[in-house]
Order: structure tokens, then sequence, then C-alpha cells
């Protein structure tokens, strides 16, 4: 399952403790050394211990290697596409908007990027995204998930998300892109695979009955739940 | 000399055309600090629309100001004052009379110098200066959507300050190769000049690749097809990070070797584990040239693997640093002098940047983390509350060899917690920020987002910062006024810069002491020691018996 707020969560919870500790270790030992050496007179004249540096560097290395593998076990799957999505979602950033495009043709735009009109999704499937850009480069971050990819002009890039739990997601650009760079917002609301389906299906008649096609996402309203 | 030409009342033309290579250090190092200050004031800048959540300057003027903001502090503030110092010292503690390459040196300077007047003159152009970020990545960096003269200056002024660090990272790695005093060998060299070494190796086989960007971005702007779609970005951004990796450890390194010669001297003790340490420090500028695309993780186009094992491999040479300088402390008979003060600030406040860099460096949670105020956080605790706190220390510990007074210290370790308690409540909120979910370079964040406490937090940090600098300046001033002389050796130190006057003389030294380790001076009191304790214990005996 590339499930993305797993595995930052699995990651976060060992690297940070982790780190912590290296800090206190270090900060003690140099608080005790200052204490100590604060109060002595005649300094020690020893300036190496070879033995011991390589040993403690191979604690390190140990350590790096540790880190390196549960880095590795967490990002394979969550860079890994899957080959059989439940859905599959074209986005579409220019300088200062996204675009949602579903596969049946219905497609959400972004007018007001402060608050934006949400791109419905259905919870607890894999979703692959197909993202692109019109202009320069944009960042599609969903902060809540911990994710976020590059989207480059001329360039489709392809990732997995998961929306485990319903609710409105909220995401900005997070790479630097001009002018209204903050406002570049949108939001993403997960629903139930099956309200997810009907409003799918009733957004995708709408736009085959040919009323109002051009703004049919905008303008659309969400499914019933 | 060309100089002598010049008419006497031009004293400080003089100055500027000399070719000594300790006047064009100090004329580098004052340059920069005006940069600092011009740098720092667009900080504050920043701080207060962000404080205020926006409506103190637009989106447009707010792009200029953190461009203009990083690329002062990265190309024309810590990067030149890091070679700076070596282009000071270098000489003088391997022993050599003068620079290799003085009159290149001298041209290193000027580039410098008319490169950051180019960046700064884009706020005198209709368009406004640069505001495609410090990297100026393409396509936004293009003349579509970056037009005017600005952004143009600001490709020329890095290309011509860039060009001036590699003539002066040269010339220093050919003073540390070739000019050394006899006895000087290369494991005899001071810590500095050992990290001057690897710093300048990186500047000159990293520093080209931006030179490289840069003029292919301006072919694309002004030719066009060079950097096409995708693929285009992607190439810059892989050339600038080449670049912009090796750059992280050009402004870290002579820090952590001034960190090294303060720790040592204060701790009268010799420096802990020499040998591991310099071992150390080549395997950290070989990975660094390894590393660049750890900064391009969420492209999603390169193997994040192997930039994730070669980023979180550093964790072994930069241990081994941490390791010497405390076994250097340990055993060590302490004075804490405004200069050790802010070595330990380092030390503390440097593992912040670097235990961060090690989550960064994990593309699960750099997916979450990158772009956001967690990275501003992280690399503004390696470059601010570690270079600078490292630069201080040492202006501290030889602003008595380069001008002959020594600088108050109760001043001083007012400016160093004042800069303790800016810097922490500055960046620290930042990291809260950034995993919240707070991007960068955002001049207005929504109302319901709560993050206006943290960022008015910050922002009064920064203010606390100022005075901070400001208490330096006023030190500075004082001290140069009310002059508290030196004297040769005023701190007990180990290198060979203290073993002649205050300032050095022209060529530097009018006779060298015997070079039998690197830390000559201090096997001289040894030595001494040693004979008035034989000659204690032959009166001694004399008296017995």
């Amino acid at each position: 399952m590339p499930n993305t707020k797993h595995a930052y969560e699995h990651v976060w919870g060992i690297y940070l403790p982790i780190a912590i500790v290296v800090f206190a270790i270090v900060v003690g030992t140099l608080v005790v050394l200052l204490g100590v050496g604060a109060r002595r007179s005649r300094p020690d004249r020893r300036s190496k211990a070879l033995p011991l540096e390589i040993g403690y560097a191979f604690v390190l290395a140990c350590v790096a290697a540790f880190l390196v593998w549960v880095t590795f076990r967490a990002e394979t799957p969550i860079d890994r596409l899957v080959a059989r999505p439940g859905l599959r979602i074209k986005v579409i950033a220019a300088q200062w908007s996204w675009r949602f495009i579903y596969s049946n043709g219905v497609q959400v735009a972004d007018i007001d990027t402060w608050h934006p009109t949400p791109a419905y999704v259905p919870t607890g499937t894999e979703i692959e995204f197909s993202g692109t850009s019109e202009d320069v480069i944009h960042g599609f971050f969903l902060p809540e998930l911990h994710y976020q990819r590059q989207v480059l002009p001329g360039y489709t890039t392809h990732f997995d998300l998961i929306f485990e739990k319903p609710g409105l997601y909220q995401g900005e650009c997070s790479v630097l892109c001009g002018e209204d760079h903050s406002e570049m917002h949108f939001a993403v609301e997960a629903v139930s695979p099956a309200p997810f389906q009907e409003w799918l299906a009733r957004e995708g008649t709408r736009i085959r009955e040919g009323s109002s096609a051009q703004t049919a996402g905008a303008t659309a309203r969400g499914p019933s739940t | 000399m060309s100089a002598v030409a010049i008419p006497s009342r031009a004293g400080s033309l003089r100055t500027l055309a000399s070719t000594d290579h300790k006047r064009i250090a100090g004329s580098a190092c004052v340059i920069a600090f005006v940069f600092f200050l011009a740098g720092g004031l667009l900080a504050l800048l920043m701080r207060s629309q962000l404080a205020a959540d926006g409506g103190v300057v637009s989106q447009n003027a707010y792009n200029e100001l953190f461009t203009m903001h990083g690329s002062t502090m990265v190309y024309l503030v810590i990067v030149p004052v890091a070679l700076a110092v070596g282009l000071y010292f270098v000489p003088l503690q391997v022993g050599a009379a003068e620079i290799a390459g003085p009159r290149v040196a001298l041209a290193g300077f000027w580039l410098y110098v008319l490169g950051g007047v180019c960046m700064w003159s884009g706020f005198l152009t209709s368009g406004g200066a640069a505001s495609a970020s410090w990297w100026g990545f393409d396509p936004l960096s293009d003349s579509v959507h970056s037009p005017g003269g600005g952004m143009d200056l600001w490709i020329f002024g890095v290309m011509l300050v860039t060009l001036g660090q590699i003539l002066w990272g040269g010339c220093i790695l050919a003073t540390a190769l070739r000019r050394r005093a006899p006895g000087m060998t290369l494991m005899r060299m001071p810590v500095f000049t050992w990290t001057m070494v690897a710093t300048c190796t990186m500047t000159v086989f990293g520093f080209p690749a931006l030179i490289l960007a840069l003029g292919l971005l301006w072919a694309q702007r002004h030719l066009g097809g060079v950097l096409t779609g995708g693929a285009g970005a992607v190439d810059y951004q892989a050339l600038f990070w080449f670049y912009g990796h090796p750059v992280v450890y050009v402004m870290f390194f002579p820090f952590v070797g001034m960190v090294g010669e303060i720790i040592a001297t204060f701790s009268a003790r010799r420096f802990f584990g020499y040998s591991a340490f310099i071992v150390a420090l080549l395997i950290f500028s070989g990975l660094s040239m390894t590393v660049w695309a750890h900064h391009m993780f969420t492209f999603g186009v390169l193997s994040n693997k192997y930039f994730a094992l070669t980023s979180t491999a550093l964790v072994v040479p930069a241990g081994i640093e941490y390791f010497d300088f405390l076994a250097t402390i340990w055993r060590g008979s302490l004075r804490f002098t405004t200069a050790f003060l802010f070595a330990l600030g380092f030390l503390v406040q440097f593992l912040i940047g670097g235990l961060t860099g090690i989550i960064l460096a994990s593309p699960p949670l750099d997916y979450g983390l990158n772009m956001s105020y967690f990275v501003v956080a992280h690399f503004h605790y390696t470059i601010f509350a570690g270079s600078a706190f490292g630069l201080f220390g040492g202006i501290y510990y030889w602003f008595p060899k380069i001008t002959g007074v020594m600088l108050r210290e109760r001043l001083g370790k007012l400016n160093f917690w004042l800069m303790v308690i800016g810097a922490n409540l500055t960046f620290f909120p930042m990291f809260f920020l950034g995993a919240e979910g707070m991007v960068r370079r955002v001049a207005r964040y929504p109302a319901s987002s709560g993050w206006q406490g943290l960022n008015i937090l910050s922002t009064v940090g920064s203010v606390v910062i100022a005075l901070s600098v400001l208490v330096f300046a006023v030190n500075v001033v004082i001290s140069l006024r009310r002059r508290r002389p030196a004297g040769d050796d005023p701190w007990g130190a180990h290198t060979l810069e203290w073993a002649t006057s205050s300032p050095p003389p022209r060529h530097n030294f009018v006779a060298l002491p015997p070079i039998r380790s690197y830390a000559p001076l201090l096997d001289l009191r040894e030595a001494a020691e040693r004979h008035s304790a034989t000659e204690v214990s032959v009166t001694a005996a004399g008296v017995l018996g």
C-alpha cells in the first residue's frame, strides 16, 4: 500500500528519537567536560586515540546503515506505482491555479484559490495522479499526507496516493512560481467510494449532455454524504 | 609595485590595489560585512511581512527580498568571508611570505566587488531585482517568466563573484601545497589550513558547474532553445546543485577549522585526533560531490535512494569531527573567552542543523518537509546558528592579530548571548511551522492556519539578532578607538600566525620558529616547561645534596 502518511510517521518515529538522543548525549557530554575543564589547571598531553576513533567510526557507520535501511524499506512502496490503480486523475498546474481531470472528462478547476473548490476522491483507494505544468515548476503538496511532488512543464510525473480518512485535505504549491505563489492553494475532499462514484457518474452525464461543460466541475455540487 | 605610483593621499585606493594577501582579505571582509548588513535588512523586512501576515510589501517585492537575501548571504557574505579568512591566514599558518598568485587574488577581489554591485543594481531597474530565488531556477528565471534587467544583472553578478571565488580558491590551494615553510610538512599544517585545503578543492572543482549553469540560463533567456521543457528544468537544477552542495560545505568547513583552532587554544591542549580529523575532512569533501540531488528528491526523476545513501553516510565524517572537538575539550584547561563561547555555540547549534539534515536526507520524510519552513530552519541552523557563530568566534580570536588591538570581552559576551537568544528564537519556531506544512517563499498564509503566533516569535528573534550585530559593531568601533594593544600572541595559541607581530609585516615573518608538529608554538612552550622543570629538579637536587 503506497501510504505516504504511514511511511512518514513510521520513519519520523525512528529518526526523531535517535536525533534527540544523539543531541542529548553530545550536549550532555559537552556540559560535563566544560564543568570539569573549567577547574583544571594542567591540561592533559595526550592527543590521539586512533583505535578508539576507528571503533567509534564503526558504530557511526552502523547507525547510518540502520537509518538507510529504515528509509529504503519505507520508500520502496511509496515510490512504486501500483499496476491497477482504483482511479486515475490528471493534475495540471499553471500560474497560479490547479486543474484536476478525471478519466471520464470531468474537470475541477479552481478559480478562487483562497477557498478552492475541492476535487473529490474516494477514500481507501489507490489513486494514480499524473502531474504536469503549463509554464514553470510547481509543487503539488498535501501536508496532511506528508507528500509533495514537483510538476514540470513538458513532462508528466506519476505518483500514487491513498486518502484513508474522509474529509477535506488542504493543498498548496510548494515551489516558488512567481507573483501569486502564496495563493496557489487547492483542496481535495475524500468521500466514501459509493457516493464518489455516484458524483463522478452524475458529473460525467452532465458533461455528455453538454450542460455548461467547461465549468462542470467548478460549479458542481458535491456528492451527497 | 604599481601602487607606489599612486599619490599618497589616495591611501584607501592603495589599500584596494595592494597585492598583499592581508590587505585584500581585510578589504573583502569589510565589504562582506556591508553586504551582511544589507542582506540582514532584507531579512528584517521579510520577518515584518510574515509577522503581519502580509500587508507590508507585495508578493513581487517579497520575492525580490528573499531572492536577494539568500543571494547576498550565500554569494556575497558567507562564501567570500570563508575564503577571505583563508586568504589572510593560510599563508601565515604555513609560514609563507606571500600568497601564491597575488595579482590573481587581487583580481578575485575585484570580481567579487563588481559582481556584488552588479547583483544589487538590479534594484535600480524598472522591473526590480531578481526574484527567482537564490538558485535562479529555470523556467521561472527564463525571459518569459522573469523578463527585465534585474534577472540578467543577477546572472552576471553571480558569475563574476563565482569566478572571483574560484581564483581565490586556486591561490589558497596553491599556497598550502607549494609555499610552505621548511619543516611544514602536509601533516603539520594547522587544522584551519587543512579545512581550507578541502574547501578550496571543492571550490575549484564544484564552482565551475555554477558558471556553466548560469551561462546556459543566459543563453536560454537571450537565444532560447537551450533549456527546454522538463529536461531543461532538471538539467539546470542538476548543474546548479552540483555546485550547490559542495558550496554548502564551503560555507561550513572553514568555520569548522576556526572552531578547531579556538577550542585547542582555549583548552590549552593540542588538537585531538589530528590525523583522523583530516581523513574525515577529505572523506567529507569527497562525499560532498556525490550528494547534490538530495535537493531534488521531490522531482521523482533521479535515483533518490543513491542520494539518500551518500547523504546519510556524511554522519560518519561529521561524527568524527565532533568526537575530536569534544576530546580536545576533554582534560583541557579551559578559558571561557568570547571566541570560545562562540565556538561552543557553533558546536551545539550546528548539531541541530546537522541532525535535521539527516532527517531531510530520508526521502519519505523529505517528501513531507521539502520546500517547507522545516528546511528553512535546518539550513539557518547550519549556516547562521552554525557557521556564522564559528565566524564570530574567528573574529574575536583573530581580530587582535589583524588589527593589533583586543576586542572588548564584556561587550563580546553580550554580543554572544544576544545572538544565541536571537538565533534560536528566530529559527526554532520554523521547525514547527514547517512540520505543520507552511511552505517557504510565501508572502501570506491562510489566517485559519494559526501560524501567526510562531511567526511573530520568529520576528522578535530576528530583532534580537539585529541588536546583537549592533553590539558587535559598537565593540569594533570602541576597540579601534581606545586601543588595548594585543601583542604577538595574546591567547597562548599554537600556530605560526601568532609567531609574528600583530598586524604582521608586509612579508609576514621576520623569523620562523622550528616547525616539528601542527602546533609549533605549543611545542616551544612545552619545551620551555620541560627545561625549567629540569632546572628546578637540578636546583632541588643541589640543595638536598
